[in-house]
């Protein structure tokens, strides 16, 4: 089965191949060419990021991203770590703790799961900033402020939405089997859409396979106007869906990414509601340093809200341009 | 039985039947079995069997389980598993979208890379394999977790997101979306040309594996190592060859995610590569090696993609989704099991 | 288990010209400090049957890696028509003429008889890419070698696994005549079967000789060696207790060689002096021991 070829021409053809097809820059369509610059602020701050994002997720990627960029604009040092399960989680929390940092963010999908290891950052001293999720609990663990978005408003915002463009069988794809966070914006819609709710599962890992399963629910289901999806790269695949089911139904997605604002642009996607995962990542940093530099606390303690912000055509160009990057 | 006598034997072949002979066959159970979950899901909706409904879960079928099921079922006949199948799909398709849409590599030199990628990935599963005699299930393992780490943390280096998009932005893709991701409209159905491909392969895999020296060297290095080894077969050469085999399968379904879309995301895979396997194992492959089919694998997938679309229309629950599989492919499987226990005992 | 009855006149080609099939002289082997093989000499004759005998451990199995081409000798040399040669993989003393029976018959069990009788070296017919496995061809051709063997096949689709184990070393021994083979080594193809089956193997193995091959039938049991063999090495620990003619040693004395005659005695009285039953075998054992000798 393995014949021998002989080596030397094939390297040969190859390279000519290689290099015949020489870069051209019609094809480095993602190539950016203005990168954002950072500053040095000089703070000199050691913070410790962990989250419970896992590493694929581009939600986030882009919280890694404004942190990250918040580390270089103020001059911190910025480690960040992550991982799904609340025991790792604290696990490296622990770990973040044993190195005594000036300060650390937690995000707690799974507050009670990370309590333990909160609760000793804060006896160690260390200023502790939750972001993104454990918005009810942050303030009995003992920690400065929370900086997230309120699911249920977020999901009542679409729902409202969705209401105005007439909306009244609409389906809810969850692409993470029990993430409560999902389950409460598909109840958000509901409160303030006034029709029927349907959840549909999918695999967040398979979108292909997400694609054919929303394809069939609608052609299963004729009456289906609405389709809510609860990721952005759900939203693409739901959007062939839809096409490719022959379909009337209206699309709304949270989060959002180049090609949601793009489909956003082109009028395929109604509108996006973004929690601005940027800022989440970005803030926390800050508000730490501000903290520790000059025990500054923005609004006192009250969670902060970065979102929902909502993404409809007027916006999407604006919005889509910054996409590329990886910041929103 | 034979026996040392001189009579001439052909009265004794005359009554094992045409049924019986079908039934000794691998794949039989699995078609016994896509027979009864499409009677099932048919009973439950209409839309099943409309055009649109069968190009849909035909779709689910082939792309990317039928056609990696194909060469998962070859290795597996040859003995041994590939755990980073899944995510070496993902590799292949994130290579060829990064090559050209950061690196500016014409679309047609990246695929022709990527295919060396590919086969250089499959080359050293099998090298490790056949060299270390550890088993596949470890090696491949280790494959499984390195390369799910290379397509994440590669693609965040070079992209700083976790997809690759926008390849259907650049000059030479339209041909090949045409070869790999149109549609054919029968009735009112889109029908993916995938499923064509798909049929292809499985053909291709099936003749390979019965009619060639290469396929009786696979069922051999499966069944027993050392007896083929001494008998001149080249056990090593034949398992890394079904590696690459597989890689290289890799590689066209890859391409075609992404050919298809224009962008495909790091974390693809994850999970498909035991779909891959339990395909092939309701198609008759024994988890063992030495025995099974390549149609009963492609069957296996088509049962895989019944199953997991006609829950949707049949407008069951979805938050009990994987039950439903669950139990359908246990059903299928142990089907299948009756099946070749029945058949074995007509053997004797 | 000596009432297997091998008709020994039958044999028709029995060229004895000068140089023998193959010649083992002064072969050595060490594994580290360990010797597994000390100053082996034999030799084997077309058309002749050269049975190897020894107990577990005595050396047998180094001894057909020598020959089958696994492992290269320290000293002593091979000569095959009385030409020395050299084996570096087994794949040319596979060329050579040498074909290797294992215990394990390299057989796959899970494959059909054809598919087994062709394996390694199938038969193609078409071009490029669409050369394949002429499976018609292989089929007819394992029917008929099987039938020359004077074994009838009901079907060559049978798994091989669903053969008796006789019916198995049959094939292996077909498939090794057919590829040509001038020197059969079998490696004990009697050592798991029954009194029947062995009969059967050894008919087969009659019947390779009577072919003109050359035969080396490895075994520990005497009674299956004595009525086939034309010349008996027996090995014990690595040694050779002799290299004989047919003519030069008597079933007897090969019995009581092969179980190490005084050590034996002394087993027997030693279970004659336990209970009733061991007893009983004890007897028995030493009536064996005088009646051979």
């Amino acid at each position: 089965m393995l014949r021998r070829v002989p080596r030397a021409p094939l390297a040969a053809a190859l390279a000519v191949v290689v290099l015949a097809s020489a870069c051209s820059s019609a094809n480095s369509v993602n190539v950016q060419h203005n990168k954002a610059g950072g500053g040095k602020g000089g703070y000199k701050y050691d913070i410790a990021v962990v989250t419970h994002g896992g590493t694929g997720d581009s939600f986030w990627s882009i919280v890694k991203a404004g942190a990250v960029q918040a580390g270089k604009d103020m001059g911190d040092k910025l480690t960040y770590e992550s991982n799904g399960d609340p025991n790792t989680q604290s696990q490296q929390i622990d770990a973040a703790i044993n190195r005594k940092p000036d300060g650390i963010v937690v995000s707690m999908a799974n507050p009670a799961g990370v309590k333990a290891a909160v609760q000793r950052a804060v006896a160690a001293g260390i200023p502790v900033i939750t972001i993104n999720a454990g918005q009810a609990e942050s303030k009995s663990f003992g920690a400065l402020t929370h900086i997230g978005s309120d699911e249920g408003v977020a999901g009542q915002a679409v729902g409202t939405e969705l209401k105005k463009d007439g909306a009244k069988n609409v389906i809810c794809v969850v692409q993470e089997a029990g993430n409560v966070s999902l389950e409460q914006r598909c109840a958000g819609v509901k409160a303030t859409l006034g029709g029927t709710i349907t959840n549909l599962q999918v695999d967040n890992n398979n979108l292909p396979g997400a694609q054919q399963i929303i394809s069939a629910k609608l052609q299963q289901d004729k009456s289906i106007d609405g389709v809510v999806t609860l990721g952005a790269q759900v939203a693409t695949v739901a959007e062939k869906a839809i096409a490719s089911a022959g379909s009337k139904a209206k699309l709304a997605t949270f989060d959002l990414n180049a090609d949601v604002a793009k489909a956003v642009v082109d009028g395929k996607i109604l509108f996006a509601v973004d929690q601005q995962p940027y800022l989440q990542g970005y803030l926390a940093v800050v508000m730490l340093t501000q903290y520790k530099s000059n025990l500054n606390v923005l609004g006192g303690g009250q969670p902060v809200l970065t979102g929902p912000n909502l993404i409809t055509k007027e916006n999407a160009a604006a919005v889509l341009k910054l996409s590329a990057g990886g910041t929103r | 039985m034979t026996t040392a006598t001189a009579t001439r034997g052909d009265e004794r072949i005359a009554h094992v039947g045409l049924l019986r002979r079908q039934l000794v066959k691998p794949e039989f159970g699995a078609l016994v079995g896509a027979l009864v979950i499409f009677v099932f899901f048919w009973t439950q909706s209409s839309v099943f069997v409309s055009s649109a409904g069968v190009a849909n879960w035909l779709d689910a079928a082939s792309i990317p389980f039928g056609i990696m099921a194909v060469p998962v079922a070859m290795l597996m006949i040859g003995g041994h598993f590939d755990l980073s199948a899944g995510v070496q799909v993902a590799t292949a398709g994130l290579a060829t979208g990064i090559m050209t849409t950061y690196w500016g590599l014409n679309v047609y030199a990246s695929l022709v890379v990527s295919l060396l990628l590919m086969l250089a990935i499959g080359f050293v599963n099998g090298y490790l394999v056949t060299r270390t005699g550890l088993p596949s299930f470890i090696i491949t393992l280790g494959m499984f977790l390195g390369l799910q780490g290379v397509n994440i943390g590669a693609t965040k280096q070079v992209t700083n997101k976790v997809t690759v998009d926008n390849l259907n932005l650049v000059p030479g893709y339209q041909f090949l979306k045409d070869v790999v991701g149109s549609t054919i409209t029968i009735g009112g159905g889109q029908f993916p040309i995938a499923i064509l491909w798909w049929v292809l392969f499985t053909a291709i895999g099936s003749w390979v594996l019965l009619k060639t020296r290469f396929g009786n060297w696979t069922f051999a290095t499966g069944g027993d190592p050392n007896a083929s080894k001494n008998v001149g077969v080249p056990t090593n050469r034949t398992t890394i060859a079904l590696f690459m085999i597989t890689s290289a399968m890799a590689w066209f379904v890859g391409n075609t995610l992404i050919l298809r879309s224009g962008s495909l995301q790091a974390q693809f895979g994850v999970g498909t590569e035991l779909i891959f396997i339990v395909a092939a194992v309701i198609g008759g492959c024994l988890l063992t090696g030495g025995y099974g089919s390549v149609i009963g694998a492609s069957v296996g997938a088509l049962i895989f993609g019944m199953t997991q679309q006609g829950i949707v229309y049949a407008g069951w629950d979805s938050d009990w989704f994987k039950l439903f599989v669950g139990v359908m492919l246990l059903l299928a499987v142990l089907a299948n099991q009756f099946v070749r226990r029945y058949a074995e005992q007509s053997r004797r | 288990m000596a009432d297997i009855e091998v008709t020994e006149d039958k044999a028709a080609p029995r060229n004895d010209t000068d140089a023998p099939l193959l010649e083992i002289r002064g072969v050595t082997k060490a594994f580290g400090s360990v010797i597994s093989l000390a100053d082996i000499s034999t030799t084997v004759r077309a058309g002749q049957v050269t049975c190897v005998l020894g107990d577990n451990g005595a050396g047998k199995s180094t001894f057909i890696k020598l020959l089958s081409g696994v492992y290269r000798p320290d000293q002593g040399e091979l000569l095959m028509d009385g030409e020395p040669v050299r084996f570096g993989t087994p794949r040319e003393a596979l060329d050579a003429g040498i074909a290797t029976v294992f215990q394990d018959l390299a057989v796959v069990p899970l494959m059909s008889i054809w598919r087994n009788f062709f394996l390694g070296s199938e038969p193609t017919k078409g071009r490029g890419p669409l050369r394949r496995f002429d499976a018609e061809k292989a089929k007819q051709i394992t029917r008929s070698e099987m039938a020359d063997m004077g074994i009838d096949i009901r079907d060559v689709d049978q798994p091989v696994g669903t053969l008796s184990g006789g019916e198995r070393q049959s094939v292996a021994i077909a498939r090794a005549v057919h590829f040509g083979a001038r020197l059969l080594i079998l490696d004990e193809p009697t050592s798991a079967l029954g009194v029947k089956q062995a009969g059967v193997v050894l008919k087969y193995i009659v019947q390779a000789r009577d072919k003109g091959l050359g035969v080396i039938f490895i075994t520990h049991n005497p009674h299956h060696a004595y009525p086939v063999g034309d010349r008996f090495l027996l090995l014990k620990r690595g040694k050779s207790l002799g290299d004989f003619a047919k003519s030069e040693i008597s079933l007897p004395e090969l019995t009581r060689l092969m179980a190490g005659g005084a050590e034996l005695e002394q087993l027997a009285h030693e279970l004659e002096r336990e209970g009733d039953k061991s007893g009983a075998l004890g007897r028995e054992l030493l009536e064996d021991t005088k009646t051979l000798g």
